[in-house]
């Protein structure tokens, strides 16, 4: 069963819809969770209000981990790869009860692990490193939730080669579908690994297997803990492209690069755990120097090839539309009007610049030693997933909401600010984690004066202004959070129903004008110059941390 | 155009000549992050060591507690400090919630320091100097440090590992000159370690302040300090001083009941933690110490010196 959508022209399976929904709306669930707890975490960690209990401290960081980086982004793509390769491509769902099956085990999964952690039996952190142990039940949970997960990958397939066999889209497969794909072949590896280390740990947990070495925990929990970010990264540059296109009509100037840059990801991504272990005993030296970069950095230079092609894709269409003068009247003309806009452009700056930087840096053998464990970890992942992907999810829903749901959104002028508010939000509290984990904060710490210890002791004065503002990035982003979780519940359950393109209140751009000749030098000078400018960023940040470096003891 | 199939011939469009130059710039910087790492093992002075020893959590315990009895020169807070000599092993280890031992370093000496942990993950975390290496159970990580500056440095757990996580704290100083001891109140420390008492001393029988001595030890080098202070503050467990002969809130069987401490009671309580609970700390549940009966006895006495 179709319909015709009156908006885009594109034809959208009802069952699809309706699994489209029903993981989206799990999704908002999971991350209502995930920002509850971590509003009382950061009030707990800054000393002065120091609201939780130990006890508390841990469980929720637990709990916040598992709702803010598996539970609500893993929904949102699931639904995102449904609408991927349904709707674009034109198609049907191939088995519609197999997605039930899979939604009813993920939801199954969040419900027991979730509610394991709240009996306080699952103490243990997101990575969980043996020995320390959880209830069994916490990490069937896990299980159960992957397994639907995986059924959900290979249904995407399923529907991939309908729409293949069925010609439903031409010659060849549009971006943002080839992008989901390179997302869905990176979250079958990620998810097998995931088994491999979640199956034996809860055969040990229930004392069917008598050791899990540690060591090898980690090397492979990581397998499962950093490509999971890579699936993020995937669908989030293919949802860049998509609004890139939905909102001024751009695309990629050269589709060639962009397919080849996913393509990167797969290849280069396989032993993302490797940085993890850059302080831990166990692997020598030049396996973690080979592992971290394959010699080149592949995957790291797959990100800054979009980091070129989706801002010129914005940059040539804008142009084309006629805002042709100087460098940058293309982005000052832009729709900033429209929320899912602001929020990719925002999502952009905010993965390059905070998370993009310090992730390159921070996973650099040595100069891992003044960063390993300490907040500037968190602080780091603030930029990527939160900044980049949380903002690209909540960005890409402005225009689920009308197209999906068939709904308007209510609170329009809410959603044109909520962007902002959370990238300055997210913003202000990752820069100052970094900065903190720069000055030797601990992570998961439940106090920072070390009360009942032998000894104490005082972190360099600054600390308590990066606390305080840590503090205030930390409620700026819970605010837009939940006002951005209001705006799409109150549009999805009450409000007006969208009857045809008058009701769109975001734009929907037809394709830029074609050049009538042949374009030859600089296509995105503009573009050139932002990302020269991060490079600049970059270097200066780079020479930053390995002075730092320099300057303390040795140590081989 | 990214929701629909890209434009006839796609695939043989020239790449423009900003978003060559960009990715000709990305792939120099990427390779050059890679030759920067590989020359840093060169030129560098901090590189993590590739060297790794198995060992296991008994044995690695055990080593840590010869070198603790054989080296160490005074005590500060219940932790043992031990004075090593340049260029040589130091064996730190981790447990739940403590880092023993504490040491005096000489600057711009090297030290061959052991790090590895009794029962599950800590991270070795060197402040103010911010350097910081995971320790795992099972693995003895070597690592040579040399110490670049004079000062006090703490040695906090970055790496979660239970309810008194925050309370993993040791200390570190590195010394110039003799002088600089005062400075961190180890002026009264010995000059040189006690020789160690000749093996063999079970068939002897102690005096009690004998006993009361090899039960501070006791408590020192087996971590009961962690947890058990003796200056009446009680976080993590009930403190010693003070509690021989006190009637003590626990729970048994989930019933809860008023028992005396007497020795019988500290008996049980080290051999079968688990069977009475001291209510307060039913969060933070007693591991089970593989001490002998000796042990036992001396820490009994150690206990009831405490009034």
């Amino acid at each position: 069963m179709f319909r015709t959508c009156d908006i885009t022209g594109f034809k959208v399976d009802l069952q699809s819809e309706k699994l489209i929904r029903a993981n989206a709306v799990f999704a908002v669930i999971s991350l209502l969770l995930a920002v509850t707890a971590a509003i009382l975490l950061v009030f707990t960690r800054y000393q002065p209000v120091h609201l939780l209990g130990a006890e508390w401290y841990y469980r929720l960081t637990t709990f916040h981990g598992l709702n803010a980086l598996i539970f609500w982004i893993i929904f949102f793509e699931i639904a995102g790869l449904y609408f991927g390769s349904t709707v674009i491509l034109n198609t049907r769902f191939c088995a519609p009860k197999w997605g039930w099956i899979a939604f009813a085990l993920m939801v199954g999964g969040l419900v027991m692990s979730n509610t394991i952690i709240l009996m306080g039996k699952a103490d243990v952190m997101l990575t969980s490193y043996t020995p320390l142990k959880a209830h069994p039940l916490y990490y069937l949970g896990i299980i159960l939730f992957a397994v639907g997960a995986l059924i959900a990958v290979i249904l995407f397939f399923g529907n991939l080669m309908i729409a293949r066999r069925e010609k439903a889209y031409g010659d060849t497969m549009p971006l943002v579908a080839y992008g989901l794909m390179t997302a869905a072949i990176i979250a079958v590896i990620t998810l097998a690994t995931g088994a491999i280390i979640y199956i034996p740990t809860f055969l040990w947990s229930l004392g069917l297997i008598d050791n899990i070495d540690p060591a090898m925990y980690k090397l492979i929990w990581w397998g499962l803990g950093h490509s999971s970010q890579q699936i993020n990264v995937a669908a989030m540059v293919s949802i860049w492209y998509m609004v890139s296109f939905l909102s001024v009509g751009g695309t990629s100037i050269n589709e060639r690069v962009s397919r080849s840059a996913f393509v990167l990801y797969i290849l280069f991504i396989c032993l993302a755990s490797a940085h993890h272990l850059l302080t831990d005993p166990g692997v020598s030296s030049a396996w973690k120097v080979w592992n971290t970069s394959y010699a080149m950095y592949l995957a790291v230079l797959a990100s800054m090839i979009h980091a070129f092609a989706v801002p010129s894709s914005f940059e040539v269409a804008q142009r084309r539309w006629g805002y042709n003068k100087g460098l940058f009247q293309w982005l000052s003309k832009a729709p900033w009007g429209n929320p899912a806009f602001a929020a990719i452009i925002l999502a952009i700056i905010g993965f390059g610049f905070i998370g993009g930087t310090t992730g390159v840096i921070f996973g650099m053998e040595q100069t891992n030693i003044i960063v390993h464990n300490t907040i500037a970890i968190p602080g780091h992942f603030k930029g990527t997933v939160v900044i980049g992907t949380t903002l690209t999810f909540m960005g890409i829903t402005y225009y689920l909401i009308p197209l999906i749901f068939r709904r308007k959104i209510v609170g329009f002028k809410w959603a044109q600010w909520q962007p902002w508010l959370f990238f300055i939000g997210i913003a202000l509290l990752s820069i100052s984690m970094i900065v903190l984990g720069q000055l030797g904060v601990p992570r998961r710490h439940w106090d920072s004066t070390f009360s009942g210890g032998p000894f104490t002791h005082n972190f360099n004065p600054a600390v308590d202004f990066f606390w305080a503002l840590m503090m205030l990035g930390g409620s700026i982003a819970f605010i837009a959070t939940i006002i951005w979780i209001l705006v799409v519940v109150i549009s999805v359950f009450f409000g007006p129903k969208v009857n045809g393109p008058q009701d769109m209140q975001l734009t929907i751009s037809p394709l830029a004008p074609q050049p009538t000749k042949e374009h030859k030098g600089y296509e995105a000078p503009g573009t050139l110059i932002l990302t020269l400018i991060f490079l600049l960023v970059f270097i200066a940040l780079f020479f930053l941390n390995w002075k730092w470096l320099a300057a303390t003891w040795n140590v081989n | 155009m990214s929701l629909y199939s890209p434009a006839e011939g796609w695939y043989y469009k020239k790449v423009a000549k900003d978003e060559k130059m960009w990715m000709v710039i990305a792939l120099i910087l990427c390779i050059a992050l890679f030759i920067w790492m590989v020359m840093w093992h060169v030129y560098g002075k901090q590189n993590p060591s590739s060297t790794t020893y198995r060992t296991s959590t008994t044995e690695f315990a055990k080593l840590s507690e010869s070198y603790i009895k054989k080296n160490m020169v005074g005590l500060d807070n219940g932790v043992p400090v031990v004075r090593p000599k340049p260029n040589t092993d130091v064996f730190i280890l981790s447990e739940m919630w403590r880092w023993s031992p504490a040491l005096i370093l000489q600057k711009d000496q090297s030290y061959k320091f052991h790090i590895s942990s009794k029962d599950l993950l800590h991270g070795f975390s060197i402040q103010p100097v911010n350097m910081n290496f995971q320790v795992f159970p099972g693995y003895d990580y070597v690592l040579e440090f040399k110490p670049t500056e004079v000062g006090e440095y703490k040695v906090i757990c970055n790496e979660f590992c239970g309810i008194g996580h925050h309370t993993m704290i040791g200390r570190i100083v590195v010394i110039e000159k003799e002088e600089d001891l005062k400075l961190y109140g180890y002026e009264n420390l010995k000059k040189e370690p006690d020789p160690l008492p000749e093996s063999g001393s079970s068939g002897k029988v102690l005096t009690e302040a004998e006993m009361v001595l090899m039960g501070e030890q006791v408590y020192t080098l087996k971590g009961c300090a962690a947890c058990h202070k003796i200056d009446g503050t009680s976080q993590l467990a009930p403190a010693w001083n003070g509690l021989f002969g006190k009637d003590e809130l626990v729970i048994e069987n989930g019933k809860k009941i008023t028992v005396k401490v007497d020795e019988d009671y500290i008996k049980e309580s080290i051999r079968t933690p688990q069977q009475k609970l001291t209510v307060g700390f039913e969060k933070t549940p007693m591991p089970i110490f593989p001490l002998t009966d000796e042990d036992v006895e001396h820490v009994i006495a150690y206990i009831k010196s405490l009034q």
